[in-house]
């Protein structure tokens, strides 16, 4: 019999849900709509962030930065990463969840720029602002603001870096070169490539650096999932086919997790480690920058980007236009984008300490 | 106490695998409200049941097709690949060739059955075992996708997008609610009461003890109930959305296969050769055309899947179909179906899914990293399977067989009911009971 109850208490259950749903009229879920978001919201209101898989260090300090920064500045925050092998449907599902919530601003590193259009939608018509961090979202109207390094810059810096480090080495050319690019779906993988090609082509084409695999397409560079075990199973690779008997010079690696990979892969096979360029300064990296070993990181301070992302939800939360200083360059596919740019910082042995002074994590590394 | 007896047998259907099924549709219940309280009625508010069957309408659909694979006796991994690889040639085929989208949709089903009958080939005709099969095929898609697509992502027009993020239209007067959704629901009342009186008069007929009145009632009672409650949150949501078209898909699929793999001939023979294959070939199955069919049919159902996550996301990635293979394998297990085969429902795994979908859900609600929801999904998923071995091992059924000890002696459904509700025996002859 008491089981009996149990299935009545069940069957009631229902029952009473079905009572409380049928009361809700239509307009009573709708949010604030986009149309007064003008004059700003609550102080304390909640904000969104969802950020890719903890792959790096990076994302994983940004989700730290945002927690508690977002806690200084009076909201309520909502930090989520993608899982590890869903990270796209993860994150969709998250947005979602935050939009639900009745987040006033969502700020999202895109896992897969291209596949969040229709979340990001959702998000605009319930109100909500979208700021894109560090990565821009494409093929969508309605995202409001990019905050980003300046990657095309970051690029620029990692070919001249690559350029002057085997000079050092090596007073005179031609210099044996490989290539090596980000995760293709990353938008900002392309961006980065670009800004090393844009310096290193002028020299590939007099001759003065050699690409000895002739391997320069982007299709063929890519790192999928800017996974390390690709790099250091493409750099296997590359040191069997190309460089038997070959001097290899320097590397170009677009950030720090595959420049280590690719360190791996040459020391393994017991070759002089070449000049390698990264980005990111993580840990291991500068350590491996102060022993002499990766030549250079850039040093993209994801302080100062999280720091500049609050700023622009606390202008949002005034009803303020936030503060931006480019207007053209990012154009997704379907707007341009008013992104606010923060200049990145090349990083070597030689400046390290300096560029870190204000590092707490990395400052005694360079002592 | 008879009239006890009388709602256990008639209310949640006779036999021991629904009374399971009964066990997991009230763990849903019980997840819903706890998250409900939790997350302060967020949970059940329309937007976020919109989102809920939006972000997992896929995951149920690959759950159908892999529920009959594993009822047949194999396995699928290769449906996250198929899907990406159905995805990117879908996607291509509109942004290069631009193929018109009811075209590409026919197109990319036509991929899917071909990869299927390449599949099925090899497990039906050669003999190998399907995990090996489709484990090939996990990766040969894999790379497939990457190849044509060159890890690239590709947008998809808009037109194309409806069947993953598209809504009906408003049309007719304005009534606060969502018209199409309001008459889906009316839909399903009728069909549900329809159905009630259909299967007491079909047991009439037979000579059977039809189900005493006051069952049938609450039976409808307790379903139209339900079907008023979802109805009315789902077309209740912000202007411009329904119940989603994914959803109706979803449903349409679920009613069409759940039809099948009960009161088809066909259907009955997945059971069968799942149970014991070589019985069921003795008694005139045909065994490799049942096996081709599956890992066909399997096949053909990932690519619709994947063509709903390309649309619901706008473009196809190279991170596309990552791991769904593991999602619909637990849905499928549990949601009550026999991980040695011949046991298992459509209804079952689709509820087996859903207790997935609303965790993940909640537990996103309640800010909860998914690092910790990966480990609660790990456990729910151990949990649901070690209770089904153990009380096999038992000789009994469920949390609620344990208790039910006098109702267990009685022969379990006295005849062979086509009444959808109330029985879904399984002629294999693998379940003690």
């Amino acid at each position: 019999m008491r089981n009996f109850l149990a299935k009545t208490v069940a069957v009631g259950a229902i029952a009473a849900l079905a009572l409380t749903g049928c009361g809700s009229g239509r307009d009573g879920d709708s949010g604030s709509g986009s149309g007064d978001s003008a004059k700003g919201f609550p102080a304390d209101s909640l904000i969104g962030v969802a950020l890719p898989a903890k792959t790096s260090e990076n994302w994983v300090l940004a989700g730290d930065l945002f927690t508690n920064g977002l806690k200084e500045a009076g909201f309520k925050s909502d930090v989520q990463y993608a899982g590890a092998s869903t990270t796209v449907a993860d994150q969709q599902a998250q947005i979602t969840a935050m939009v639900t919530k009745g987040a006033k601003v969502i700020v999202i590193g895109a896992t897969d720029a291209a596949q969040l259009s229709t979340q990001v939608a959702a998000a605009h018509q319930a109100g909500a602002k979208v700021i894109a961090y560090d990565r821009l979202i494409t093929n969508t109207p309605d995202l409001d603001y990019y905050v980003a390094f300046d990657n095309f810059k970051v690029g620029q810096l990692q070919a001249q870096a690559l350029l002057e480090g085997m000079k050092a080495k090596k007073p005179n050319g031609p210099y044996n070169i490989e290539l090596f690019s980000g995760s293709p779906d990353d938008n900002n993988a392309g961006v980065f490539f670009n800004g090393a090609m844009d310096v290193l082509k002028p020299e590939i084409d007099k001759g003065n650096v050699v690409v000895a695999s002739k391997q320069t397409e982007v299709k063929q560079t890519a790192i999928q999932g800017w996974k390390a075990e690709g790099a250091q199973a493409r750099m296997d690779q590359l040191l069997t086919s190309t460089y038997g008997n070959k001097e290899l010079d320097g590397v170009l690696s677009p950030n720090d997790t595959l420049a280590r990979a690719i360190i791996t892969s040459i020391k393994g096979a017991g070759k002089p480690v070449p000049v390698v360029t990264g980005q990111d300064s993580e840990v291991e990296s500068v350590k491996s920058i102060m022993a002499g070993e990766q030549y250079m990181t850039i040093n993209k301070d994801t302080r100062n980007l999280v720091k500049e992302t609050i700023a622009m939800v606390q202008a949002l939360q005034k009803g303020e236009t936030p503060q931006v200083n480019d207007k053209e360059s990012y154009n997704n596919g379907s707007k341009v984008v008013e992104t606010y740019l923060l200049p990145p910082v090349a990083v070597t042995k030689a400046n390290a300490a300096e560029a870190y002074a204000n590092d707490p994590k990395l400052a005694p590394l360079t002592k | 106490m008879s009239r006890y007896k009388d709602l256990q047998k008639n209310l949640f259907g006779g036999t021991t695998s629904n009374a399971r099924q009964f066990g997991m549709i009230f763990t849903l219940v019980a997840i819903v409200v706890l998250f409900q309280i939790l997350t302060d009625g967020l949970t059940l508010r329309s937007d976020n049941l919109i989102a809920l069957f939006q972000q997992n309408s896929y995951i149920l659909i690959l759950a159908i097709g892999m529920l009959m694979v594993i009822v047949a006796g194999h396995i699928d991994l290769s449906v996250g690949s198929v899907a990406a690889f159905t995805g990117i040639l879908v996607a291509k085929a509109m942004f290069e060739w631009s193929l018109p989208w009811p075209l590409a949709i026919l197109f990319g089903l036509a991929i899917g059955a071909a990869i299927g009958a390449w599949q099925g080939f090899w497990v039906a005709y050669i003999g190998v075992p399907a995990f090996i099969v489709t484990l090939a095929g996990m990766l040969l898609f894999r790379g497939g996708n990457q190849f044509i697509g060159n890890a690239n992502t590709i947008p998809v027009p808009e037109g194309f997008r409806v069947i993953g993020s598209g809504f009906l239209p408003e049309v007719g007067p304005n009534t606060g609610y969502n018209n199409l959704t309001l008459l889906l629901g009316l839909a399903a009342c009728v069909a549900v009461v329809w159905r009630e009186f259909q299967a007491r008069k079909t047991r009439h007929a037979m000579d059977a003890d039809p189900a005493p009145m006051w069952i049938s009632v609450l039976r409808m009672a307790v379903m139209v109930g339900v079907i008023v409650f979802v109805t009315l949150r789902f077309a209740s949501g912000r202007v411009g959305t329904s119940f989603p078209v994914s959803g109706i898909i979803l449903v349409a699929l679920m009613l069409a296969y759940s039809f099948y793999t009960r009161n088809t001939a066909g259907g009955r023979h997945i059971y069968a050769v799942g149970g014991n294959s070589r019985a069921a070939e003795l008694s005139g199955v045909k065994l490799k055309r049942v096996n081709f069919f599956v890992m066909m049919n399997m096949s053909t159902l990932a690519a619709l899947a994947g063509m709903i996550f390309v649309a619901r996301s706008a473009a196809s990635g190279p991170q596309d179909g990552n791991g769904w293979e593991l999602d619909a394998i637990a849905a499928v297990f549990i949601g009550g179906a026999a991980v040695s085969g011949g046991i298992g429902t459509i209804s079952g795994s689709i509820v087996g899914g859903l207790v997935m979908a609303v965790l993940n859900n909640g537990l996103q609600l309640l800010g909860v990293g998914t690092d910790r929801v990966q480990i609660i999904k790990g456990l729910v998923l151990l949990l649901a399977v070690a209770l089904d071995v153990y009380n096999k091992s038992q000789g009994r059924f469920s949390i609620i067989g344990s208790l039910t000890r006098n109702f267990r002696r009685d022969p379990p459904g006295s005849s062979p009911s086509p009444a959808a509700s109330t029985a879904d025996r399984e002629p294999a002859t693998t379940a003690p009971s």
